[in-house]
């Protein structure tokens, strides 16, 4: 039975999600802007684990005095099936998108019992003119570049307990009000650390079924939350429903995604109804998939 | 003071070797034991028992009082625990420590820190030859771990050294950093003169230098993110200890290009 919360409908259902792999990495530059701007491109096309091979995104944005170089800089969360499958996409994402950018250095952005290799790629980059300080239990590699030095630290902590797929859909009959009222809950999801919200702007638009109809496709269009097949096909939305956005939500702790679906929902509700959201649900595939539950009640 | 404490009975008439009498390894033994264990270099087999006034029980810290320069491998061997040394030390102080916290109130002799892989030293005095230097037999000088010296250190400070950190708050001797492989030396009060000979790798750190050997060559003037990370991480392990982070220019000067040339001394830019 659902229940209704600042006049927004929630659903007595449940987000299911799945266990992944994450890592964090810090980027950081002579400027935010530049930090970011490394961060940004790094991050970039991370949306999805099947298409994308790793769900990217921005976790929060550090002082210089939160950085091993006392620069300002930006924490990045990767997450991927394996700690196996993060190595390419590490590699790949940093020597193209971090070692590229001015400025540019990168550091571990997570203590875990588990390592992954961070520089060990991109440090071929110094075609034998890098060398290594090793400071602590830290490695850290010098790669000269045009504009001086890309720092880079070996390795980074990686954690298996991760969760990927916590989700919300937010369903309303206004569509403008509605994308509103995500881009407030992925702001107020922004404010909780170990999490991110990896597409695009941190909302989807074109939430998935498994499978399809065609071979060889793995994922789908959710045509039951689609409103405009409503009435020829078995819809999930009422009559008064113009359009249905989701938000995704990764993170390195469970407790850090059940903290941010807490803070979307509750921003869904403090302002939805007064720009058109009129429901709340959740994606699951019957709770036999995913190892996590996420049931909206509980986190209302 | 809490722990086990070893007063050295009288100025010692032979050379005393005290590697690895560590906190550890003396709380495995009973008392009668710690006693016998043999200190001596000599044939008459000295002993902890013969040369110290032992009292207290073992625990985490021990601490060595009225030493001297005849005590050697202070520290040697340490692997975790406290040991605080009220007097001077001889040579091969912390030789192959690899861990733990080791503080000498004193001067030290001369292959300080050899050898070492991890854990910290701190010789609120100078320090002899060959800090952080290898031995005959050994492949590499030091490999891990920070030593502090207080004062000025010796000459070829960091010979064939490998890794780890040697903070000198006054100047080093000549040929620091000779064969140098990696690591850092970073001297507060200046590198004496001819750092490097033959130094593949490593980092020599200074306001000045003395005199440089002619394979060594101007790098220009950098803003080094490297350098912003050591004094950080020096800050954050060593507090006090630390050395002044250095200004955000620095003159790179790299060396030995008699060797594989990858060394670098870092002095302030003008």
């Amino acid at each position: 039975m659902s229940k209704t919360v600042n006049g927004v409908a929630i659903d007595d259902t449940f987000a299911e999600a799945f266990g992944m792999t994450g890592t964090g990495i810090i980027i950081t530059a002579d400027s935010m802007k530049w930090a970011r701007i490394a961060a940004t491109v790094a991050t970039g096309f991370g949306t999805s684990v099947i298409g994308a091979g790793a769900e990217c995104g921005i976790d929060r944005e550090l002082s210089p005095d939160e950085t091993p170089d006392g620069r300002p800089g930006v924490r990045i969360l990767m997450f991927g099936f394996s700690p196996d499958a993060l190595v390419p996409q590490i590699r790949n994402r940093i020597g193209q998108c971090v070692l590229t950018s001015p400025g540019s250095a990168c550091y571990s952005g997570l203590k875990a019992s588990q390592s992954i290799g961070l520089g060990k790629g991109p440090r071929f980059f110094g075609d034998g003119y890098q060398t290594a300080k090793r400071l602590g239990q830290s490695r850290y590699w010098r790669v000269p570049v045009m504009d001086g030095e890309f720092v880079i630290e070996e390795e980074t902590g990686v954690t298996t307990d991760a969760v990927g797929g916590g989700n919300m859909l937010i369903l309303g009959n206004d569509r403008a009000g509605l994308l509103e009222t995500a881009e407030a809950a992925v702001e107020a999801i922004a404010k909780i650390d170990d999490v991110i919200t990896p597409f695009p702007g941190g909302i989807v638009r074109s939430g998935s079924k498994v499978g399809a109809k065609y071979s060889g496709m793995f994922a789908s269009t959710n045509h039951a939350f689609c409103p405009t097949l409503r009435g020829t096909v078995k819809s999930e939305l009422g009559p008064d429903t113009l359009a249905v956005l989701e938000i995704v939500i990764d993170g390195l702790t469970s407790k850090a995604v059940a903290d941010a679906m807490h803070a979307g929902l509750k921003a869904v509700t403090d302002t939805g109804a007064k720009r058109g959201v009129t429901r709340i649900t959740a994606g699951n595939y019957g709770g036999k998939l995913g190892q996590h539950h996420y049931h909206l009640k509980d986190l209302i | 003071m809490s722990g086990l404490t070893l007063r050295l009975k009288a100025p010692a008439t032979e050379r005393i070797n005290l590697d690895g009498i560590t906190p550890a390894k003396l709380a495995s033994l009973a008392a009668h034991e710690i006693a016998r264990l043999n200190v001596g270099i000599e044939k008459n087999g000295l002993t902890l028992g013969d040369a110290f006034e032992i009292s207290g029980s073992p625990s985490e810290t021990l601490t060595i009082e009225g030493s001297g320069a005849a005590l050697d491998f202070v520290g040697g061997g340490l692997d975790g625990g406290t040991i605080r040394v009220v007097g001077n030390v001889g040579a091969y102080t912390g030789r192959k420590m690899s861990g733990g916290k080791l503080e000498v109130r004193g001067n030290a002799g001369n292959f300080l820190a050899s050898g070492m892989t991890g854990g910290t030293i701190h010789i609120s005095g100078n320090a002899g030859d060959n800090a952080g230097g290898f031995i005959p037999g050994d492949r590499f000088g030091m490999l891990g771990g920070v030593a502090v010296v207080g004062g000025n250190i010796g000459a070829r400070a960091g010979e064939k050294m490998r890794r780890g950190t040697i903070i000198v708050k006054g100047k080093t001797g000549e040929n620091a950093g000779t064969r140098m492989i990696g690591g850092t030396i970073w001297a507060e009060g200046g590198i004496g003169p001819l750092p490097g000979l033959m130094m593949r790798r490593g980092t020599l750190i200074g306001p000045s230098v003395d005199s440089l050997l002619p394979t060594f060559v101007d790098c220009g003037k950098h803003d080094l993110v490297i350098v912003r990370i050591m004094s950080r991480y020096f800050k954050s392990t060593l507090g006090d200890l630390a050395p002044k982070p250095m200004p955000l220019f620095v003159q790179k000067i790299g060396g030995d290009t008699a060797a594989i040339g990858r060394g670098e001394i870092l002095l302030p830019a003008n």
